[in-house]
């Protein structure tokens, strides 16, 4: 039988996903055991009771210096930045993707601008996202912002204009306004596709919302990985990777959720289209 | 922008430990050696060595190789010396013990290379006064000896960390944030002290060459590298001080030599000159073992391991600064004797200072 | 009265002439159906009447006043695809031309008037056969059920005129006579004036009141486009149909059945271009 022909039964498919998963762990295992064996301090390969313990430090014990549960400190700074950050984000994209999908002069006016926009790499900017903006919380903000924005207005744009074209004659020949068409029409058939866009933003608004911690900052999960990797602390900066992927899949799940029971009829609509 | 690369190198850091981590056990003799540097007016004497022919030299006199890396990142290179890729590294006091030293591995300062004189620098925007810090938002690169100096310059006026807010802020991006209105206080090193210092609105108000002897630039190397192959450590020696020699002669050479490292740390030789004269180069190795051999150092150290006791930087068990023992040139051990991971000697400058290389 | 005005319309691209001189009166609840082989410029003429495309010359008159440049509530319009909306239920389909109306800003009604037009839109919904149907999305539905939702769709807001692209084209033979019976009875009872674009001849003379061939008279390719398509037949069918008058003859099943259909020649020759 040909490969392509051959599929794992149910079960078995379950047991092949987690196989990458316990192999990872395994080699980091070995690979650990063998470092601390040689050098018991050994930081860059620490031991899971070593990262046990920074966890239970970091989440469950009040720091010494300031009193606050550092990771949940942390995990509610980067929170509130990348979902203000991807609230806004929706926000402009929404608004400017529909105006450049549906509008022939925004079209003209905008939409070589951000499609050039959307190449510019933002991290280069931050200087004089700085000098503006400020250091604090608004640059962060921005940053995450202006590094997805773009992507995701132009994503929308192209979503609007695929739009079957009959769709939107039909509806001016049942009376709609521009208006009404982008109420009716367009808006409700642009959110699902938007929950799209914003899943593959997640990644990017990730990797700008470390990057701006890393650079300015007094707590978030990036700031922190920033900050104890100065000594080397991987104990720390392991758990907070796991923990950033987790953050990052759930919120991935729950657009997928959302997806699913806020837009019943999407799936059925993206079949036939 | 350098984040993402920290990321990947410290990833690629960990897959290649993954794949040399048996490496250590072999402890035969080793032929060829790395030594990793990163930019800082101190350290730009070893790629001027490695381009003019001097690094070879003296490894061709042990029968040895010597390869010269840079790093664009300081931390990158502490990390990777520590992770066991390199035999020796450029480093200050402090890092070399809150890093490898803490981390494990046994260093030794193979050469005391020069002590920052002003290199490091408190900077206030407007107000004039050390004491008008206090209530401020001070940024600087957390635990580094930016870190340090300001929790010295505190101490000076009798207050503490309690009294500011510190900002990790990247050095990278030290001057951008400078030039915001909300960032009033920064303490930083040079060159980006000097380009600070060029607004009109900054004052000094705290500076290194108060607390004399305390933030010093050392070539550090692993200590058992070292004492399975003491010519490594002669043929560093050999090589600094040759250096050193020709950077400081008072001829057009030795102008040409400060120049060309001038130009490699991006600036021109009056720039270099200006951060030279903010730092205590000692460019004879009697000098430096001098100082090496001093009770200050003693005093230094202890100071800077309660710094990094006090901010949890040596070791999340540990129960005091004693935990990770600081072995002296005269052989004093400040904390564990049972534990020794850095250690001071003047064996390599005594040397070079004897003429016995 | 004619509904419609047609006086010497053309239409070109640059160089190029897809219509040349078109004259058509379309009378007051007629039912015109336009054939012709591919590219013969039916489907242009149609968007035209949408004002989705303007003629490059002539005149086309809306109950003797020119038509509006753009796509408007008076004249509505069921293509072969896409003509709904998949983000809405059946029930939301058609009652979104009713809501567009009567609510100018959000285009949604509440209350006491969304469930009077709700009523309305169930009625309709009936009317086509999809009672069983009113919460369903489009793409649960089958393809002649789509259209069927597509013409309750266009009929909810009364239009003037009823525009047809193909509606019917890429249906089933067996769903194609059924749908032919619902829009027969919807042309009867209702105040429509349709005029629908087919390739399909026995459509054409199975729902139309008149059968217009557009076809070029010139053309060959050493002409480079310069002679566009005209009108090259006028047929009234016959016996004539009257709107609201159901004869037991014209509404037997059997003339939906895509047998022959007594025509001229002109329209055997049309069916061939189409199917070539």
């Amino acid at each position: 039988m040909r490969l392509i022909n051959r599929r794992p039964e149910a079960g078995f498919g379950r047991l092949l996903m987690i196989v990458p998963f316990v192999l990872v762990v395994l080699t980091y295992l070995i690979a650990s055991a063998a470092r601390l064996a040689e050098n018991p301090a050994d930081k860059l390969l620490p031991s899971p009771a070593s990262m046990m313990a920074a966890v239970t430090r970091m989440a469950f014990e009040a720091d010494k210096r300031t009193g606050d549960f550092l990771l949940w400190v942390d995990t509610s700074a980067s929170l509130g930045r990348i979902l203000a950050a991807l609230a806004i984000a929706t926000a402009i994209s929404l608004v400017l993707g529909i105006a450049i999908g549906l509008l022939p002069y925004l079209r003209s006016l905008a939409g070589g601008f951000v499609a050039v926009i959307s190449v510019v790499p933002p991290l280069a900017l931050l200087p004089i996202l700085f000098i503006v903006l400020g250091l604090g919380e608004t640059s962060k903000i921005a940053l995450i912002v202006i590094g997805i924005a773009p992507f995701m207005t132009r994503d929308l744009a192209l979503r609007v204009s695929e739009l079957p074209p009959q769709q939107i004659i039909k509806a001016q020949t049942l009376g709609a306004s521009s208006w009404q068409l982008v109420l009716r029409v367009v808006l409700p058939q642009l959110l699902p596709r938007l929950i799209d866009g914003l899943r593959l933003s997640l990644g990017p608004a990730w990797l700008f919302l470390i990057a701006a911690e890393a650079i300015a900052s007094e707590s978030g999960l990036g700031f922190r990985i920033f900050l104890v990797r100065r000594y080397l602390a991987m104990d720390v900066i392991i758990p907070y990777v796991i923990w950033i992927t987790l953050l990052a899949f759930l919120m991935d799940r729950l657009l997928v959720l959302l997806q699913a029971r806020a837009f019943p009829w999407f799936a059925g609509a993206r079949a036939t289209a | 922008m350098t984040v993402s690369k920290h990321l990947t190198r410290t990833l690629v850091a960990a897959a290649a430990a993954l794949l040399v981590w048996h490496a250590p056990a072999e402890a035969a003799p080793k032929k060829e050696f790395k030594l990793a540097w990163s930019i800082y007016v101190g350290w730009m004497p070893w790629q001027w060595a490695a381009d003019h022919g001097i690094v070879d030299k003296w490894a061709k006199k042990y029968g040895i190789k010597i390869d010269v890396v840079q790093f664009n990142d300081y931390v990158e290179s502490i990390n990777q010396f520590t992770a066991g890729g390199f035999d020796a590294l450029t480093a200050t006091n402090m890092d070399t013990l809150s890093i490898p030293s803490v981390g494990g591995v046994d260093t030794t300062a193979v050469i005391v290379g020069d002590f920052s004189n002003g290199n490091d620098a408190v900077i206030l925007k407007d107000k004039k006064a050390l004491t008008d810090i206090k209530g401020q938002k001070v940024n600087l690169v957390q635990f580094s000896v930016s870190h340090y100096l300001l929790a010295r310059a505190l101490e000076s006026i009798g207050s503490s960390e309690k009294d500011v807010d510190v900002v990790n802020t990247s050095d990278a991006d030290m001057v951008a944030a400078w030039a915001t209105p909300d960032v009033t206080s920064v303490v930083t090193w040079n060159p980006i002290v000097a380009e600070i210092m060029g607004t009109p609105a900054a004052n000094k108000v705290f500076d290194s060459s108060q607390i004399p002897g305390e933030i010093i630039d050392l070539t550090v190397a692993n200590t058992e590298t070292l004492k399975d192959n003491p010519d490594f450590g002669k043929a560093l020696a050999g090589i600094w001080y040759e250096t050193m020699a020709a950077m400081s002669a008072k001829t057009p050479d030795g102008a040409a030599a400060r120049e060309a490292m001038g130009k490699a740390s991006g600036t021109d030789l009056a720039g270099y000159e200006a951060q030279l004269a903010a730092t205590r180069m000692f460019y004879k190795p009697d000098e430096a073992a001098s100082f090496a051999k001093s009770a200050e150092i003693g005093a230094t150290m202890d100071h800077v391991r309660t710094f990094l006791f006090d901010h949890g930087l040596m070791g999340d068990g540990a129960a005091s600064a004693d935990v990770v023992g600081i072995e002296l040139a005269d052989g004093k051990v400040l904390g564990d004797k049972a534990n020794v991971k850095f250690r001071f000697t003047d064996t390599y400058m005594a040397a070079a200072a004897a003429g016995k290389l | 009265m004619s509904v419609l005005s047609i006086a010497d319309v053309w239409k070109e691209y640059g160089e190029h002439v897809v219509l040349e001189g078109i004259s058509l009166e379309i009378a007051e609840r007629s039912f015109v159906a336009l054939v012709g082989p591919s590219g013969c410029g039916k489907s242009t003429f149609l968007k035209m009447l949408l004002s989705e495309e303007r003629p490059s010359r002539g005149s086309i008159l809306l109950d003797g006043a020119p038509l509006a440049a753009e796509p408007e509530a008076g004249r509505g319009v069921v293509f072969q695809r896409y003509s709904v909306f998949p983000h809405l239920t059946a029930l939301g389909n058609v009652m979104l031309g009713l809501e567009i109306g009567a609510s100018r800003f959000w285009g949604k009604l509440w209350g006491a008037r969304r469930r009077a037009a709700a009523e309305e839109a169930r009625a309709l919904l009936e009317a086509v056969g999809l009672a069983e149907a009113t919460d369903k999305y489009p793409a649960q539905l089958s393809g002649g059920m789509q259209q069927r939702l597509a013409l309750a769709q266009a009929l909810a807001t009364k239009p003037r005129v009823l525009l047809l692209d193909e509606p019917f084209g890429a249906l089933d033979p067996g769903i194609r006579a059924e749908i032919h019976q619902l829009m027969k009875r919807l042309w009867h009872e209702r105040p429509l004036t349709v005029v629908m674009v087919t390739h399909d001849m026995s459509e054409a003379f199975t729902l139309a009141t008149r059968v217009i061939a557009f076809e070029r008279r010139r053309n060959e390719p050493s002409d480079g486009g310069r002679y566009g398509a005209t009108i090259t037949q006028d047929i009234p069918v016959w016996p004539p149909r009257v709107a609201g008058q159901v004869t037991g003859l014209f509404e037997s099943p059997g003339r939906d059945d895509p047998a022959p259909v007594a025509g001229t020649s002109r329209d055997d020759l049309a069916l061939q271009g189409v199917r070539a």
